[in-house]
């Protein structure tokens, strides 16, 4: 049995240097540069990725509106749950996002929310939901990660840098600062492949 | 040929009261001049209570023992409930109170597949309800009644093979008048078969002519119309809970059996409705209601016991429930699912089944959708919308191609220092303005002069200042 095959068949075994192609397939993010070091080259499909931000993250949601903008195109619905403020509608369909795919999720309690997180990513009609959870330990990590597995989602976690030492069972991890014309990203975890800092990704329009 | 199916509800009395009860509990009513214990459950009579004995020395037998009084209002609203879900099989259903129903079944049978697939259905159904019962089915309805209250379960099609199977019947089932049922076994006679063996004119002398016409509509001899059932045009129920309920989850089980009858309700009228109106009884602490709304007609109990499941977290109890009641008034047509040639993919449902979810357990307003509006304020110009209805229309794309992902609900005023706005540093305009000046026709006018900023941290900012008045710098959004 070669090499190769042996690391595609487990992906819990890494390569020093290279990346390993992802067994699930992926999400193109719509920035070449950021899907080059992505295994699969885009979001993990039907997995959960955490985007530890500071503040309450709002610039990191252009990051993935190019991603969201396509998944909208067809059926389910996009879900954002419970986000710190309202999201420009303008802004949103100008980047190519349909709103009549667009659910918004509001809720008071921390608990309604996990819940209707969790029910969103289950349920298997919808393509993408956006979180900003409050605390989260492992158990319910997990949860969410099986759910988004269970309902052929992609859920985004946007959370506060100080999550980065908790381990989580993600399966992509990245802290995302601002920066002059993008952000800077340190990827914490990725399959297949080492963390990695210091990437600066670009808007370019 | 008429095809009577006979229901008796041997435990109505009980099962009326107190629905699915562990602790011992029996039932007693007056009579031959005293109370007596007519009716109890299993936890009672393995105390050692039974039919028959009286009221006054079952609790010695066993502590815990609750005695109800008979209450025939109930059994026969009960009785009636049971109506209105069989109505869902055959229109033609007819009460044979006490505790008894009859359906014709003769035109459902083809439409239902045969009665090898109509009977186990609707024995499942009364098991659903929460109903003991005997079944049997014959030609006649007072056929019928007799085969199912003395418990034989057998189904006659036909009028020569119901004569065979009546004949073995003991005497002592038929309602001969009181003192002749000993009269005849004193003359040797101990079935029907015996008692038809006689000389009909003879017989009609001796018993009364009361019988011997009942003994003609048994045998199929003479009509024997049955009044038609008439289905209420609203559905009005409630049911009172045996003991005090403190716990959402316990108030399911009485709610399902009242979504059953809903549901057979529903189908016999070919409908489906989009409000229930739920009613909590507190007793001494009021009413608490509530409504379900959906968001397309509806009949199947078990979606709308997971939608009920899912409304009552939102519903507070302040105090413990005793009764529960439902009523729908609003019926529109629905017409039933076709049955598909392949299983089909069911993804409309899955979208609504998540949207209704939602809107159960976190309110109406907790879920929405956004919409754009043409106005040229950027305050005004976005509106929210029911989920799915945002109309995407690409006209006007350009224009707002600088637009913030997040605009603050109230446009924030910003420090000015060396007449550049201020904001944990010092923020660097783009050189590109955008001046909206609108809004004088309600009094909202608007003139302000849009920048790109950035903020030492590399964030950017949507910041404006303006035209008239102070000519303050203000922050309005996010990228």
């Amino acid at each position: 049995m070669n090499l190769d095959r042996l690391l595609q068949q487990h992906p819990e075994l890494q390569r020093g240097r290279h990346l390993v192609p992802a067994p699930q397939p992926a999400i193109a993010s719509g920035f070449p540069l950021l899907d080059r070091h992505l295994p699969g080259n885009g979001w993990p499909h039907r997995a959960i990725t955490e985007l530890l931000v500071s503040g309450n993250g709002g610039y990191a949601l252009a990051l993935l509106l190019p991603a969201l903008s396509r998944l909208s195109r067809k059926p389910p619905w996009i879900v954002l749950v419970a986000p710190p403020q309202i999201p420009y509608a303008p802004a949103l369909q100008a980047h190519g996002l349909d709103l009549s795919r667009l659910l918004l999720i509001r809720s008071t309690r921390e608990q309604e929310r996990q819940w209707a997180l969790e029910q969103a990513l289950r349920c298997g009609s919808c393509s993408a939901v956006l979180a900003w959870p409050g605390r989260l330990d492992m158990t319910a990590l997990r949860r969410l990660q099986l759910a988004a597995e269970a309902g052929d989602s992609i859920g985004f976690l946007l959370r506060s840098s100080s999550a980065a030492e908790q381990a989580s069972p993600a399966a992509l991890r990245l802290r995302v600062e601002p920066a002059v014309d993008g952000w800077r990203l340190d990827i914490l975890k990725r399959q297949g492949g080492w963390p990695m800092a210091d990437l600066m990704v670009t808007t370019d329009h | 040929m008429k095809q009577w199916l006979a229901i008796h509800l041997p435990r109505l009395s009980l099962e009326s009261l107190a629905a699915g009860q562990d602790s011992p509990l029996a039932v007693s009513e007056y009579r031959a001049g005293r109370q007596q214990i007519i009716i109890c459950n299993q936890a009672a009579t393995l105390a050692g209570v039974s039919p028959g004995m009286p009221a006054a020395v079952a609790p010695a037998l066993s502590l815990s023992l609750r005695i109800l009084p008979r209450e025939p209002g109930k059994e026969r609203a009960a009785l009636e409930g049971v109506a209105v879900w069989a109505s869902r099989f055959t229109s033609h259903v007819a009460l044979a109170p006490p505790h008894g129903l009859l359906l014709e079944l003769a035109g459902s049978r083809r439409l239902f597949g045969g009665f090898r697939v109509l009977l186990p259905s609707l024995q499942r159904g009364l098991g659903e309800l929460g109903y003991g019962f005997h079944m049997a089915l014959a030609p006649t309805p007072e056929a019928a009644l007799l085969l199912a209250r003395s418990g034989r379960r057998r189904w006659v099609t036909d009028l020569a093979g119901l004569r065979r199977v009546l004949g073995p019947l003991p005497l002592a089932l038929l309602p001969l008048p009181s003192g002749r049922l000993d009269d005849l076994q004193g003359l040797g006679l101990r079935s029907l078969d015996d008692l038809l063996a006689l000389p009909p004119a003879g017989l009609r002398r001796r018993i009364g002519s009361e019988f011997m016409d009942w003994l003609e509509r048994l045998l199929g001899r003479a009509p024997d119309p049955r009044p038609r059932f008439q289905l209420p045009d609203c559905f009005q129920r409630r049911i009172e809970l045996p003991a005090e309920v403190c716990c959402r989850q316990a108030l399911l089980f009485p709610a399902r059996r009242l979504l059953l009858e809903l549901s057979g309700f529903l189908t016999a009228h070919q409908a489906g409705t989009q409000r229930l109106a739920w009613t909590l009884g507190q007793g001494a602490a009021g009413e608490r209601c509530f409504h379900l709304g959906l968001l397309v007609l509806e009949r199947d109990p078990d979606r709308l016991l997971e939608l009920l499941r899912e409304r009552l977290e939102r519903v507070e109890l302040s105090a413990p429930v005793r009764e529960i009641a439902l009523e729908v008034r609003d019926l529109q047509p629905l017409a039933g699912r076709p049955l598909a040639l392949f299983a089909e993919v069911e993804g409309v449902d899955a979208e609504l089944g998540l949207l209704e979810r939602l809107r159960m357990r976190l309110g109406v307003d907790a879920v929405s959708g956004l919409q754009v509006a043409p106005d040229h304020r950027p305050e005004r110009a976005w509106r929210w919308a029911d989920p799915g209805s945002g109309v995407t229309a690409m006209t006007e794309v350009e224009r707002w191609r600088e637009r913030p992902l997040w605009l603050l609900p109230e446009p924030r005023q910003l420090r000015v220092q060396n007449g550049r706005p201020w904001l944990g540093g010092r923020l660097e305009l783009g050189v590109e303005r955008e001046r909206i000046e609108s809004g004088w026709w309600d009094e909202r006018p608007v003139a302000r002069d849009y920048f790109m900023a950035r903020t030492a941290s590399g964030r950017r900012l949507w910041v404006y200042q303006e035209l008239h008045g102070e000519r303050g710098w203000f922050l309005h959004g996010c990228f």
